[in-house]
């Protein structure tokens, strides 16, 4: 029996292979994935987002946890794909042309798909032509900016102008973070939301997906 | 050590105008996102801005600290500046001479610091010094900002620091005819100073547009009379954001003629670091952060007067010693590295950097304690600097036994505990010997200053075997750079 208590703790400390090995047996048994993702991954990183809240994680733990979290997702994939679940959303994300950071969009990268959504790593130094390009052929939903120096994150407000050039604005919403980023200069150059750091991301992604919803509805 | 004002209101300027005016940085551009440019009121008032109130606790906004970014005043007020008291690291050792007529001098232009040395040619004595805050602190505290404020308003910064050097030459000059001046700083100082633009360095890949030697007369450079014959030159860039600073660096610690590696370490803002032998050098710079210089950590401050700068264990409690002896009133950066030091010790911080059960904070010494979000920025800049000198051992292929030595300059590394620094990791547990080698900017730029007919052959030289790396590029760096953020288990205990 797949101890699935386990899994919790395994993403909780950060366990990759730990956390792999329960959701391989929940898999043989014949546990549901989403009921896995539900009941305990998603949970798990609720709590891991906790902790780092109160600063009992710091980086390395919140990325350790993002690493456990994407290795028990693995597996599940395929599985999932071919049961037809859709994804929360589908997330494009990169940081901004001018600059190489990216521990910051990986956490959000890993954590996003923690939180149940597809997520596409267009990596760093992406122009605005490339996060087009990619909204066009993959049908994002939320395209995340991510820019860690005051002199980069002119780039952010270039790629939102390019977006409404390409006449995609209306399509995607616009999510920025990274150190010298702040709601106001969301609000600026209005981007839909600003998180102030990877685990508030998600809640923001989750919101911004529910607002789309509804309006389409 | 005075720091202390009084001020009247001026008509038209706001309090937080008139200390601008007087030279008080404002390390964020005036954002209240730092609180770096902490005042603390002594009689009179300013009235508590919503900006003051995220910056600074109750306890501090009760005890009378403000910031000066936002103050405002109706009437007179005396004030204490926290920045004031900052510790500037000269240098006046003795240096090869090769002798010649007349006067020079060197400057060591930092980021933050400034320090200005007139020197007899003929006998190599350093006549006179002039330490001083670099006055384009208040547009920015790290090269970054200073790059955006260029890139809004141009040429400003230029003339500023223009002006100051010249003012502060005349000062030290008095009436004495200046031949030559040398002037060493990273390459964004290089830039603003030159007067070239900023703006390749403002994004990827942070290729500086002229990193060559530049020279002008005093004259060009509108100076004032006794120096305007002066040829002055600022010397040429490492690569990157590593300048003729780091360069200088080499020459003072005899890098470029050393048969074994040996490492050199300035842990500024920009931590700069260099390994390398006579064979070869590689230099990197990593974006350490203000943290060692007591920035962005809440009871921060530099090295001055009421600054813990030194924590030692005492049975089961802690003995801090303070600056000039009074009561603390904040801690600086060597001081940051020993309590982290001292804590992981009695198990009071864990190796994840955790306060233990839960603490919110780490009380030293009267109201000075450090806080979970102080040691996250500790874990921050260490882990930058531990991640760069890994990389370069890395990408040299030199195994840490061989590494003959390691040489910290600047100031912060003349007074950081080695214990202290291995401990947390910041710097390598390797079995190779530590030397504080002081402003090794200035000594190195003195010997070229000195030996007129070597000087460019010494350049050249080293630029030819001096390779920069540029670490923000490589994914191995990211992944070393999380890997050394958490703090090292303790050593094991030596056998025998």
């Amino acid at each position: 029996m797949a101890d699935l208590a386990q899994l919790r703790e395994a993403i909780i400390n950060g366990n990759a292979k730990a956390a792999a090995a329960v959701v391989n047996t929940a898999i043989a048994e014949g546990t549901q994935p989403m009921a896995l993702i539900h009941d305990y991954m998603i949970p798990a990183m609720d709590e891991v987002g906790r902790r780092f809240e109160c600063e009992e994680y710091f980086v390395p733990e919140l990325l350790l946890s993002a690493r456990a979290m994407k290795a028990a997702l693995e597996p599940l994939r395929p599985l999932l794909a071919s049961s037809g679940i859709q994804p929360a959303g589908k997330v494009l994300i990169g940081t901004v042309k001018g600059d190489l950071h990216d521990i910051g969009k990986n956490l959000v990268s890993s954590l996003l798909e923690g939180g149940g959504f597809e997520v596409i790593d267009l990596g760093s130094d992406v122009s605005p032509g490339k996060f087009i390009e990619a909204a066009q052929s993959t049908g994002a939903d939320i395209i995340a900016l991510s820019a860690l120096l005051t002199v980069t994150m002119p780039s952010m407000k270039y790629t939102i102008e390019a977006l409404k050039e390409a006449g995609l604005r209306e399509r995607v919403k616009v999510i920025i973070g990274g150190a010298p980023v702040t709601q106001q200069y969301a609000d600026q150059i209005g981007a839909d939301g600003y998180s102030e750091n990877a685990t508030l991301a998600v809640a923001l992604a989750r919101r911004l997906m529910s607002g789309t919803r509804q309006a389409t509805a | 050590m005075a720091e202390y004002v009084q001020l009247q209101p001026e008509p038209g300027k706001t309090l937080s105008d008139q200390l601008f005016g007087l030279g008080i940085e404002f390390p964020c551009g005036g954002c209240t996102a730092c609180g770096g440019c902490r005042i603390r009121l002594v009689s009179g008032a300013i009235p508590i801005t919503e900006g003051m109130r995220d910056a600074l606790s109750d306890e501090e906004l009760a005890a009378g600290w403000r910031l000066a970014c936002q103050a405002e005043t109706d009437g007179p007020v005396s004030l204490d500046i926290e920045q004031w008291s900052a510790r500037i690291l000269t240098d006046e050792s003795r240096v090869a001479v090769e002798p010649s007529e007349g006067f020079g001098a060197v400057i060591d232009l930092g980021t933050t610091t400034l320090v200005v040395e007139l020197v007899d040619l003929a006998t190599g004595s350093v006549l006179g010094v002039l330490p001083g805050l670099n006055p384009q602190g208040r547009y920015g505290s790290d090269v970054m900002s200073r790059i955006e404020f260029d890139l809004r308003e141009p040429g400003v910064l230029t003339s500023l620091i223009r002006r100051t050097i010249g003012a502060m030459l005349a000062e030290l000059v008095r009436g004495r005819k200046l031949r030559e001046v040398l002037i060493c700083g990273n390459t964004v100082m290089h830039h603003l100073f030159c007067g070239e633009s900023v703006e390749p360095l403002s994004h990827v890949p942070f290729r500086p547009s002229a990193s060559g030697a530049r020279c002008f007369t005093g004259e060009e450079l509108g100076w004032p009379g006794q120096t305007h014959s002066a040829a002055v030159t600022f010397l040429p860039c490492a690569g990157g954001f590593v300048g003729s600073d780091l360069l200088a660096g080499l020459i003072a610690c005899g890098m470029h003629q050393s048969e074994s590696p040996i490492a050199l370490m300035d842990l500024g803002t920009n931590g700069e670091i260099a390994f390398g032998g006579r064979e070869g050098i590689l230099c990197t710079s990593t974006a350490a952060g203000p943290a060692f210089e007591g920035g962005r950590i809440r009871m921060g401050m530099r090295a001055g007067d009421g600054a813990i700068d030194r924590v030692e264990q005492d049975g089961s409690g802690l003995v801090c010693h303070v600056i000039g002896g009074d009561a603390p009133r904040g801690i600086c950066g060597s001081g940051l590295v020993d309590a982290a030091a001292v804590s992981l010790t009695t198990g009071s911080l864990a190796a994840t950097g955790r306060l233990s059960n839960g603490a919110k904070s780490l009380p030293l010494a009267g109201p000075v304690a450090l806080t979970q979000s102080d040691i996250r920025e500790l874990q921050l800049a260490k882990g930058a600097v531990a991640a760069g000198l890994e990389l370069l051992r890395q990408e040299a292929a030199i195994h840490s036994s061989q590494v003959a030595s390691l040489h910290l300059a600047g100031a912060f590394g003349n007074y950081v505990r080695v214990d202290s620094a291995r401990r947390i990791g910041l710097l390598p547990r390797w079995d190779t010997p530590v030397h504080p080698i002081g402003n090794s900017a200035v000594r190195g730029t003195r010997t070229l200053l000195l030996s007129p007919s070597r000087r460019q052959s010494l350049l050249d030289g080293l630029l030819r075997i001096t390779r920069h790396v540029e670490l923000a590029a490589s994914p191995e760096f990211q992944e070393a750079f999380v890997e050394n953020m958490t703090f090292p288990s303790p050593p094991e205990p030596s056998r025998g």
